[in-house]
């Protein structure tokens, strides 16, 4: 027996409310960049997955997974440059103290 | 003798280690372990990738997210002060409201998920000559278009980052 696609979209949603439960919870800047890391991939396995069990022979649903990537690395080194501009400026990492965009 | 208990055994165990370290992501209070968790998390995933028969995307699930991402973060990581308390927010008078909220949000998901059942399956062999040529005939334009958002990216993150001259900076408060 194989295991049904139902399973991998449950693990799926699964792993994408524990990122979004990341984002609302934490107060740290990179903690919420890594829980918005964990939402993309959890993203990545149902799209993967419908692809797999579901889709055409030629695999868009793999290809736009590739897409994903290049964006989550934009993203991250672009979050990452961000933050760190933002502390060096002033040495908090906390969200709820980052309220002054003032440069 | 047969093996077809290998298949949802190994998707037991990665799924376990999925939702575990994306669970130890969000609670630990020490934010260098949490980085590395959160590889290991990728790292499952990959083997998920590869129990779905798509090497190519576990590959590259290796590479950019196990490999690249968490030493980025690990590197912002190290160049923050790191304490933060994640538990402070929890077990707030919200409660039951938000027990009641994600009930009524995760049964339907559940259910819907649940209700998906596979297609015809595919035969075996890896996704690497269906990717490339997809990337490489329809995909095309975009895969260039992604080629010029990773540059644009790498520039902002290095003039985001750099250090000013100090009688540029000077310069620039005193004006």
């Amino acid at each position: 027996m194989t295991v049904p696609l139902g399973a991998y979209i449950v693990v799926s949603a699964a792993l994408f409310f524990i990122g979004c439960a990341g984002v609302l919870v934490r107060r740290n800047a990179v903690v919420i960049l890594m829980c918005v890391e964990l939402m993309l991939n959890a993203a990545n396995l149902g799209l993967v997955a419908f692809s797999r069990k579901y889709g055409s022979i030629d695999e868009r649903g793999s290809v736009f997974v590739i897409f994903v990537f290049v964006i989550a690395a934009a993203e991250v080194a672009v979050g990452l440059g961000i933050i760190l501009s933002a502390y060096r400026n002033r040495p908090v990492v906390n969200v709820d103290e980052i309220h002054q965009m003032k440069g | 003798m047969t093996f077809d208990f290998v298949e949802p055994a190994v998707f037991a165990l990665i799924s376990i280690g999925v939702i575990a370290g994306g669970v130890a992501v969000v609670m630990l209070n020490r934010i260098t372990a949490a980085a590395l968790l959160m590889a290991f998390t990728f790292l499952c995933m990959a083997g998920m990738f590869v129990l779905l028969g798509a090497e190519t995307i576990a590959l590259f699930q290796v590479l950019i997210y196990v490999g690249a991402i968490t030493v980025l973060i690990l590197y912002g990581v190290m160049f923050t002060k790191f304490s933060d308390q994640p538990r402070a927010l929890f077990f707030q008078r919200q409660t039951p409201l938000a027990a009641v909220f994600v009930a009524a949000v995760g049964i339907p998901v559940a259910i819907i998920a649940l209700s998906f059942t596979s297609a015809t399956p595919r035969p075996g062999g890896g996704d690497l000559v269906a990717l490339a040529t997809s990337v490489f005939t329809d995909f095309a334009f975009p895969f260039e278009v992604a080629s010029v958002l990773l540059l644009a990216a790498m520039v902002g993150a290095i003039v985001l980052t750099k250090r000013d001259d100090p009688a540029e900076a000077t310069l620039r408060r005193n004006r």
